[in-house]
């Protein structure tokens, strides 16, 4: 399985990613919904609730899943597809988007999960299409993002910040 | 797999710090983390057992600020380094945009060394990646110990793709920064 060296998501797409995640918060009553990168990155997130450890949170629910799609292995399934963690006041529904994203809604106990299951199903389907377009943007974007002119500034940086 | 936001114009790396138990990955981080200026860095997060030694990984995210437009961010991840985690070493792995090697200089550990780095490019291979071709350098680290190998040996046997090496004793910070920017300017160069 070849991976891509980047992943460029566009103005045009952000809103198409920010609106699909409005809507399930909405739908669903989610205090929050958030679109990671499987590496942990995060995309985009709807909702305060997680806005201020967002970082965090990716790093951690990334790592857990990738974690999980291993265990999935070690008994020989091709993966976990989703993962729900169950507290007292918070739960959290993760599901794989084409090998790719990570959809991640943030839900209380007023919330059933039966209805967050079938719609971030829907969710889903709508964030591959866009995950699609963001693949084939990909490669035609890159030159005009990274130039020259970006790679040396960001060495002059790199030289700056991490420096004894 | 480096992240770039357009829209928010932001760019997000990942870098892992690979290595045998006791290396000094985790080590690398935390100089870092309490040295490096409190505005670049955010908080860093270790998931260890109850005698410090790394569960799952440490995480310490770094802010490079505004750049030509755009907010880049490296993240940097460890792997925990004992022989049973090596499912976990490879779900860290996922992602990443570029690789520390990180080596114990010391003599009776350059088995495990060999062996680890071994393990690194079959994960990698199984990600889909090769290490031939990817942003990856190695630090000699505990050069400061009484059986520390000389480095043109550990040249010899543990680094023969010729990939940029920096010798290290992190625990003091020396060599920790060289490593950083190297391995920064490997995967910016990348993208």
């Amino acid at each position: 399985m070849e991976q891509l060296t980047n992943l460029i998501v566009s103005d045009r797409e952000l809103v198409l990613i920010s609106n699909t995640l409005l809507k399930l918060m909405n739908d669903t009553s989610a205090s929050s919904v958030m679109l990671l990168d499987k590496s942990g990155q995060v995309i985009t997130t709807q909702g305060m609730s997680t806005k201020h450890i967002a970082t965090s949170l990716g790093a951690l629910l990334a790592g857990a899943f990738s974690s999980s799609r291993h265990v999935a292995e070690l008994l020989g399934e091709k993966d976990f597809r989703t993962i729900f963690q169950q507290g007292v006041h918070e739960n959290i529904y993760t599901t794989m988007i084409e090998d790719q994203w990570l959809l991640v809604i943030v839900f209380d106990k007023l919330t059933h999960i039966g209805l967050v299951k079938v719609l971030s199903k829907k969710a889903s389907d709508d964030l591959s299409r866009t995950l699609e377009r963001v693949k084939a943007d990909t490669t035609r974007q890159k030159s005009s993002v990274l130039n020259i002119q970006f790679h040396s500034s960001v060495e002059d940086t790199i030289d700056l910040l991490f420096r004894d | 797999m480096a992240l770039i936001n357009i829209a928010t114009h932001e760019i997000h790396c990942k870098i892992v710090y690979y290595g045998i138990g006791y290396c000094g990955k985790t080590t690398n981080l935390q100089y870092v983390f309490k040295s490096i200026n409190p505005s670049v860095r955010g908080e860093m997060l270790s998931i260890a057992t109850e005698t410090e030694r790394t569960l799952f990984f440490d995480f310490l995210p770094l802010d490079l600020g505004t750049v030509q437009g755009f907010r880049t961010r490296f993240h940097l991840y460890t792997v925990p380094g004992q022989i049973l985690y090596e499912r976990t070493r490879l779900a860290v792995l996922n992602g990443a945009d570029g690789i520390v090697f990180v080596v114990d200089s010391q003599a009776e550990k350059f088995e495990e060394n060999v062996q680890s780095i071994t393990e690194l490019e079959m994960n990698l291979r199984r990600l889909g990646k090769e290490l031939g071709n990817f942003p990856f350098v190695m630090q000699w680290n505990k050069r400061d110990m009484p059986s520390a190998l000389p480095v043109n040996v550990l040249e010899r046997y543990l680094n023969r793709r010729r990939v940029p090496s920096f010798e290290a004793v992190a625990c003091s910070g020396t060599g920790v920064y060289s490593t950083l920017r190297a391995i920064s300017k490997r995967v910016m160069a990348q993208l």
